[in-house]
């Protein structure tokens, strides 16, 4: 009896089974079936790819049998995220270009912060939060919690070929005046001097804010990043950006403002424009593409001359950044993983494969180091402190709207430096008067590290 | 053997009726359920602030109101619409004409030219979209700049940098729609009886006359429902300046159906990406009625 | 110049536009279907130039063609998108031309109370553009995929099967059912004018053989409007077939999605890795049925254009 009756469950099983199997949208997990959880991560796609990320999927299934990680990554990861998250069905874990601050506000992002007091992996005797080099983790605080974390430490450079730089006996420039000297030097050799990924203008952006920083005080580079009134018509903003604007129109490859990122830096890979200026991923990015002999190395944005800037601070800082949905299925459990992403043995492991820097504080130590990212740490090194943008995090219309259409517009040539930071500073005012968009509060010059 | 049995009026009614019912029902019901119904939500949507992650609020019209303020980026976007509309719609139509009148001529390869001109018509838009990018690539790839190379220009042009995005699609528009319009003008044509000609060349009429008094007028009908698809088409538009700015429009290259999408989608603001959908559906039903109001009023029967 | 030269003048420089224009019309895509037989490095240093393929044909040069295409059928999951076409197209398809006719067969045959307001409800459907609706849909969506959670959720939980979880979003048959009642209005209100054409002493006669209304329909109205439903068919493929905003926004999922959803994601693939061959090959790969049914089926298609045009 009891045998018929198992038998006639398990036919019925099968039978629903096979019947929702065969209409998609519908999904059945078994009852009971092992209790294995399924953690969905979904990760940029971009310069560093995602095979890092599934290697410490693999180990960490390996070390925690009842858990399964789906990890999948896409170029264009957010156009699939963000609607899912409308239909409150997001992935646990994502690292994406999302609209993050709106999340946090509206309580749709998991606080991290039970996990970053748990003890680290692979460092019992701390918590993961004291595992992360200082200030890493201060981009995405909310009411005193912490919403995100970075898995890269980023900053921003300006790329050359050692190799192409020997034979023609260059030298990376120090100041801005050196830096026009070596451009003008180029376009006479006929080489273009820069490359730049124009199809997405935004690309500029660092640059531009390193130079901004290269002529004032922290004091009022932060200002403006607090959105004080005034802080985008400060003359020494609007030279910031005839500076950039100059680049663009005297040194840039011709073309260059259609070019996709990946187009634009094989044109430098192939030596047809000499520099560029990216983040760390770009090694990884072009790495099949870059010839034998290549010597990728690096120098910091040019001091201006007359600056009132600290000369040896570097754009730079968290990157990479993953969080955990407050609407997901196993939200401790991504956070779980995100901790084993940033253990120090993943971290170590992330910056051999991927040729690039971790946020996790000594993981270059003791293991060997390749050429390129000797040049990055070189330019660290010698860094006082780092500086990173958030308004273009913090405040999306600006950024989608005002900013994205002002830099392509100031980088063709078709407005002033004086139009481009007016615009900028209508857009701040229109940002400052919309009660809609959360501010935080005004932070000043952050404490060094 | 079966025989047809009279059966009392009332069951035939009612058997009839049955038939209505199971007939209408189901096509009455996917329609009511997923077009009418979310087109008349829309209309609620577009009152709502609503982020889409926490309550709705309501704010009256405050959303149209946001659509109109200066600096919106509802007018630009309108304004590229309206690009996208009459300059390669205005090219489209007279080529479309042009070589409608030219191929009813009877010359030779009428067939072949019909055939071939219509064609791009069935390509998909985002495969279209992906053809010009390559056309116009300023890598060595791009079929446009590497002809111009070969003309003996050194620099090449950034066709599709923002600035230039919507002249340079203005080629691929007309590329793309011209035939199906001058499949749709010729059939107008060859309707249009011979005597009618006949009788103009004995009055002695040259060919320009003949089309500007025959041919024109009594198309007029054809030419009107082209007007109103090109126009309509040319609000929707989205397909290719999606693909070509990678899923990021920025203002001088957003359309109305681009600016909605990246603002419910890209930015969760709801009710203002619903309030600009309302919009396109007035202007689409705005352009729908005059057309056809101008069509009645100049209709010319023969 | 004498007269008969000159009048030859003006109808040879039309022919030489008509010409003119064959060669822009053409060029690209020929060019598109000989550079996918190029290799990247090919495509580099003679973007022009027609490939090895055809100047010097052989195994060696057959390369580059058979890597591309394998690379975007099957590394780019080509071969997958292409099915999930196949699929949300037939069915939809085969929906519409269902339902569509049944409809249009009730509202040009019979009268009853309410048929000029269902028929003017479809009419209006033809001014509705597809952004109006999509966005209250795409809530719509998560609401109903909810509710039938719930409701069959609950039975097969009682019964210890599992739990159940239904979504319309990311699933073919959500896409399915927009597409079906959006191709709706104009189906239908093209094949009620087709209907009311053919003549209505057949189906007097079908009927007093006690055929009955539905055999009546099925058997004897059906096989007569064949013409128009080819017509509707074709319209309707090309434009499902190459429908890419609503797949944008209900398909995330990259295992569901259809043709030119895929061609996008592949053309940014093909971005990153600055592999132009992959692209050629793929843009051939999603333009060739289209093509295809045009080639096969382009007099139905531009004598529905005829027809359509006539009746304004």
């Amino acid at each position: 009896m009891i045998d018929l009756r198992i038998r006639t469950t398990q036919a019925l099983t099968a039978l629903a089974m096979a019947a929702i199997g065969v209409v998609p949208g519908c999904s059945l997990t078994r009852a009971g079936s092992s209790g294995v959880v399924t953690v969905e991560v979904a990760v940029f796609e971009g310069g560093y790819g995602i095979e890092w990320h599934k290697s410490v999927a693999r180990r960490y299934e390996a070390d925690h049998p009842g858990v399964r990680i789906n990890l999948w990554g896409d170029p264009r990861v957010d156009e699939k995220i963000r609607p899912r998250i409308l239909r409150r069905n997001p992935p646990d874990l994502a690292s994406a270009n999302l609209p993050v601050w709106k999340l946090i506000v509206a309580g749709k992002l998991y606080p991290l912060d039970e996990a970053l007091d748990s003890p680290a992996y692979g460092q019992t005797d701390r918590t993961w939060r004291e595992t992360m080099i200082p200030g890493t983790l201060g981009d995405f605080r909310y009411d005193g919690r912490t919403y995100a974390a970075p898995t890269a430490l980023g900053a921003w450079v300006c790329w050359y070929d050692k190799r192409q730089f020997r034979r023609y006996g260059w030298e990376p420039p120090r100041t801005w005046g050196e830096f026009t000297r070596l451009c003008e030097q180029m376009t006479a050799r006929g080489i273009a001097p820069l490359a730049f990924q124009g199809k997405y203008p935004g690309y500029a952006w660092a640059t531009l804010l390193s130079l901004y920083q290269r002529l004032v005080p922290f004091e009022r580079w932060y200002a403006m990043q607090d959105l004080q009134p005034g802080a985008f018509v400060d003359p020494d903003f609007v030279r910031a950006a005839s500076l950039m604007q100059q680049m663009a129109v005297r040194y840039f490859q011709p073309g260059a403002m259609a070019m996709t990122h990946t187009e634009s830096q094989m044109e430098w890979v192939n030596g047809r424009a000499a520099m560029v200026f990216c983040g760390l991923w770009l090694k990884n990015e072009m790495k099949s593409a870059i010839p034998a002999g290549f010597e990728m190395a690096c120098f910091p944005v040019p001091m201006v001359e007359g600056g009132k800037g600290d000369p040896n601070a570097l754009y730079g800082g968290g990157a990479e950044n993953f969080c955990v949905f407050a609407d997901a299925k196993h939200p401790r459990e991504a956070a779980d993983f995100l901790k084993y992403l940033l253990s120090i043995e993943s971290a170590r492991s992330y910056t051999i494969e991927l040729d690039t820097l971790s946020p996790v504080a000594g993981s270059t130590e003791g293991i060997p180091i390749s050429k390129e990212l000797q040049s990055v740490v070189a330019v660290l090194d010698q860094s006082t402190r780092v500086f990173q943008d958030r308004i273009s995090n913090l405040y999306l219309e600006f950024g989608a709207t005002v900013l994205q259409q002002a830099q392509a517009d100031l980088l063709s040539n078709r407005i002033t430096p004086g139009e481009f930071a007016r615009r900028l500073e209508a857009g701040a005012e229109a940002t400052r008067r919309n009660p809609d968009i959360y501010k935080p509060r005004p932070m000043g010059v952050p404490e060094i590290r | 053997m079966r025989r047809a049995t009279r059966k009392p009026g009332g069951d035939r009614d009612r058997n009839q009726a049955l038939f209505v019912v199971s007939f209408l029902g189901p096509p009455v019901a996917l329609y009511a359920t997923f077009v009418l119904w979310p087109a008349l939500n829309a209309f609620r949507y577009s009152l709502y602030r609503w982020d889409g992650l926490s309550e709705p609020a309501w704010v009256g019209l405050g959303n149209f109101r946001a659509i109109v303020a200066t600096g919106s980026e509802f007018l630009p976007a309108i304004r590229n619409n309206l690009f996208l509309t009459f300059v390669p719609g205005a090219l489209t139509l007279s080529l479309a004409l042009f070589f409608a009148y030219t191929v009813h001529q009877r010359i030779p390869g009428a067939r072949l030219f019909r055939i071939a001109f219509f064609f791009p018509n069935v390509i998909s838009s985002v495969a279209v979209a992906l053809l010009w990018i390559l056309i116009y690539s300023t890598t060595d790839v791009g079929l446009l700049n590497g002809l111009l190379r070969l003309l003996g220009r050194t620099e090449p042009i950034a066709f599709t940098e923002s600035g230039n995005l919507l002249w340079a699609i203005v080629p691929m528009s007309v590329w793309s729609a011209t035939g199906f319009f001058m499949v749709l003008f010729l059939a107008a044509m060859e309707n249009i009886p011979e005597t009618y000609y006949e009788a103009a060349r004995l009055d002695g009429a040259s060919s320009a006359a003949q089309f500007r008094h025959i041919t024109l007028p009594l198309m007029w009908d054809v030419l009107t429902t082209g007007v109103v698809f090109l126009i309509v088409g040319g609000l929707k538009f989205f397909d290719a300046i999606f693909v070509m700015e990678n899923g990021r429009p920025s203002k001088t290259t957003h359309t109305l159906a681009t600016l909605l999408y990246s603002k419910v989608f890209q930015e969760y603001n709801i009710g203002y990406g619903t309030a600009i959908s309302v919009m396109l559906f007035l202007l689409v039903l705005a352009a729908t009625l005059v057309s056809l109001r101008l069509m009645r009023r100049e209709r010319l029967e023969y | 110049m004498t007269a008969s030269a000159l009048r030859w003048v003006g109808p040879a420089v039309r022919y030489a536009c008509l010409i003119a224009y064959l060669v822009a019309v053409l060029f690209p895509v020929c060019w598109v279907f000989y550079t996918s037989a190029k290799s990247t490095q090919q495509i580099y240093r003679n973007p022009f130039g027609l490939p090895p393929a055809i100047t010097a044909p052989g195994r060696q040069s057959l390369q580059p063609l058979v890597e591309n295409y394998t690379k975007a059928w099957v590394g780019s999951r080509f071969s997958r998108y292409f099915i999930n076409s196949v699929i949300v197209v037939s069915t939809s398809l085969v929906s519409i031309l269902m339902l569509g006719s049944m409809a249009a067969y009730v509202l040009a045959r019979f009268h009853f109370r309410g048929r000029t307001f269902v028929h003017m409800l479809f009419i209006c459907g033809l001014l509705i553009p597809v952004q109006l609706v999509l966005i209250p849909l795409f809530f719509q969506f998560s609401d109903m995929g909810d509710w039938l959670t719930r409701i069959l959720g609950a039975p097969v939980r009682a019964l210890g099967i599992g739990d159940l979880t239904v979504s319309l979003h990311d699933s073919h048959i959500g896409l399915i059912l927009i597409y079906v009642a959006f191709s709706l209005p104009f189906t239908v209100f093209t094949l009620t004018a087709f209907f009311r054409t053919l003549p209505g002493e057949l189906r007097e006669a079908a009927l007093i053989d006690g055929a009955g209304e539905y055999r009546t329909f099925f058997s004897v109205m059906m096989p007569l409007g064949r013409p128009g439903i080819v017509t509707i068919a074709i319209f309707n493929f090309l434009g499902l077939w190459n429908e890419y905003l609503f797949g944008l926004v209900f398909l995330n999922d990259d295992r569901l999605k259809t043709l030119p959803l895929g061609l996008a994601s592949i053309s940014m693939q093909a971005q990153y890795k600055s592999d132009f061959g992959l692209l050629f090959a793929a843009l051939v790969i999603a333009m060739v049925p289209t093509i295809a049914v045009y080639m096969v089926l382009q007099e139905k298609l531009t004598r529905g254009i005829t027809l359509g045009a006539l009746k304004g």
